[in-house]
């Protein structure tokens, strides 16, 4: 009872956006407008933390929205605009992921380190346990650490650790967006998380 | 469960994703198992770890001048044109029907259903009429074409009288050629024989059709039915075959007397039928009705202007023969 309420519910909140978009696919540019003010900031942020560079950011933010202005006639209602668009992001961001990888020479993490890091990273290993490493790190090299084992991983893990960890998705709609299932993005979640923690703990 | 598949449920459970039934058999194994509670607390200190690499929010300038760029080249594009409005609505159209199988399947068997039916009618419609004409056909052949109208015949290929015999064949084309045997009496040979007189394109068949028809008049096997005549006098009056015309005027003789519609076809072929012949014996057949008005005015006239000098002379011994008669 709830679940069919709360579905209406649902259905009530995005009769709005449901009409703009189809005054868009009428071929209303001000409808359309206003999608790309809804979802621009939800773009952005994504292909800023993927990329880290926001001259790509920016390139990938004007391709989507021009893919979907190009294509929003054929976007069918079977989905939600916000899936529909973050299909559209997430596939340039793996295209850009995958290009970096290419470009992008294999190189050993090798980083000055005091003792504080040693143990903080230590405690991320299979070994040793965990303590909070925000007291005990500089946050920007931790950043650069951090992100240089994201860059370690395949585009696809990347993509699905992104979507759930920093953009807390449902694995569902991970499995819609990058057009697979459910049980396939859970298991690249979890060779994310392991080849994380092996790339964290190597660190020592 | 092995500690293989806990480690896994512990990542779906990190981020909240695991359904309660696997829960409480991963609690389950976590009691008993030492390894594994060590694994969710290092897949928790990443889980904080990985939180040290922000999800920032985007500048307020860059989404500024991203939006200011996609303004720019959204202006820059030209409108669809119509035809491509129309692919992708074709194309939407399309894809709905595949998104809906049952529907497509649905019109599919309508769509067969309809085409069956249709085809079933369609046969059985074609069948009856077929049967219909067969019925029609088959009891004309059995009593020789009994009911056959002439529009359904299309012509008369030839007629073969039995030797000694009252008995005749007429061979006849409809829409396939067939053939009736019967007697001479019978009113469906008589009809065919009519058509022949008239319709034929061999010279043969009507020479053939007419003597006969001739001949039953002269025999006086029941000749009285106008259509006969018609024939006869038709023939008479404008067959080319000079043969057919005599054997039509033969079988005229015995109704020049009764009948003034023969009399005069003959006075016709008499003063302009071009074969001396036809003229010489419509004089004899004339001559019971020799002191006519009107016979004697066209034997005046043929007596004076008849090109051949032996029928002028045969006319003028009649007309002196006139009187005596009289």
């Amino acid at each position: 009872m709830n679940g069919q309420k709360s579905a209406e519910e649902r259905a009530q909140a995005r009769a709005p956006e449901m009409e703009l978009i189809r005054e868009a696919q009428a071929g209303s540019r001000v409808a359309f407008d206003s999608l790309v003010r809804q979802y621009e900031q939800q773009v952005l942020r994504l292909a800023l933390h993927l990329t880290g560079s926001e001259h790509d950011a920016e390139d990938i933010y004007q391709e989507a929205f021009l893919k979907a202005y190009r294509y929003i006639g054929n976007f069918r209602f079977e989905c939600s605009f916000y899936t529909w668009i973050y299909r559209i992001v997430t596939n340039l961001c793996l295209d850009q992921l995958r290009r970096r990888k290419t470009r992008r020479e294999d190189h050993a993490v090798v980083l000055n380190h005091s003792g504080d890091e040693i143990d903080l990273l230590a405690s991320v290993s299979d070994d040793r346990s965990f303590s909070n490493p925000a007291k005990e790190l500089d946050r920007k090299v931790l950043g650069e650490r951090i992100e240089t084992a994201l860059e370690k991983l395949t585009p696809r893990e990347r993509m699905v650790f992104e979507l759930k960890h920093y953009q807390g998705l449902r694995l569902r709609t991970i499995g819609e967006m990058l057009s697979t299932t459910e049980e396939t993005a859970k298991n690249t979640l979890f060779r994310a998380t392991k080849k994380l923690r092996t790339q964290l703990a190597g660190l020592r | 469960m092995n500690c293989e598949v806990a480690h896994e449920r512990i990542v779906t459970a990190a981020y909240g994703e695991l359904a309660d039934e696997q829960m409480h058999e991963l609690d389950r194994h976590m009691t008993s198992c030492p390894e594994c509670p060590r694994e969710r607390e290092q897949l928790l200190a990443l889980k904080v770890l990985m939180d040290a690499h922000p999800v920032v929010e985007p500048d307020a300038n860059l989404v500024a001048r991203s939006r200011l760029r996609l303004e720019e080249a959204l202006d820059a594009l030209p409108p669809l044109r119509w035809f491509e409005r129309l692919g992708q609505r074709i194309t939407n159209s399309f894809a709905s029907l595949q998104a809906a199988p049952v529907a497509a399947c649905l019109l599919l068997v309508v769509g067969l259903g309809t085409g069956s039916l249709g085809g079933y009618r369609l046969a059985e419609n074609r069948a009856v009429r077929i049967t219909a004409a067969r019925g029609a056909v088959q009891p004309a052949a059995a009593s020789m074409a009994g009911n056959a109208a002439p529009a359904e015949i299309a012509n008369i290929s030839s007629i073969v009288q039995q030797p000694n015999s009252h008995m005749v064949e007429v061979h006849y084309n409809q829409l396939v050629p067939q053939q009736i045997e019967g007697s001479l009496d019978d009113p469906s040979i008589r009809q065919l024989l009519m058509l022949a007189s008239q319709n034929s394109a061999s010279a043969g068949v009507r020479d053939d059709s007419v003597g006969l028809l001739a001949a039953e008049c002269k025999a006086g096997h029941g000749c009285k039915a106008e259509g006969i005549r018609d024939a006869l006098m038709v023939a008479l009056r404008y067959d080319k075959n000079s043969g057919v015309r005599e054997k039509a005027l033969q079988g005229l003789e015995p109704y020049v007397t009764e009948d003034v519609r023969v009399r005069d076809a003959v006075l016709e072929a008499l003063l302009y039928d071009g074969d001396p012949k036809i003229r010489t014996a419509a004089i004899n057949i004339l001559e019971p009705v020799q002191g006519d008005t009107s016979v004697r005015q066209v034997l005046n006239s043929v007596a004076n202007s008849d090109r051949s000098p032996y029928i002028r002379t045969v006319s003028r011994q009649v007309l002196d023969r006139v009187p005596e008669i009289q």
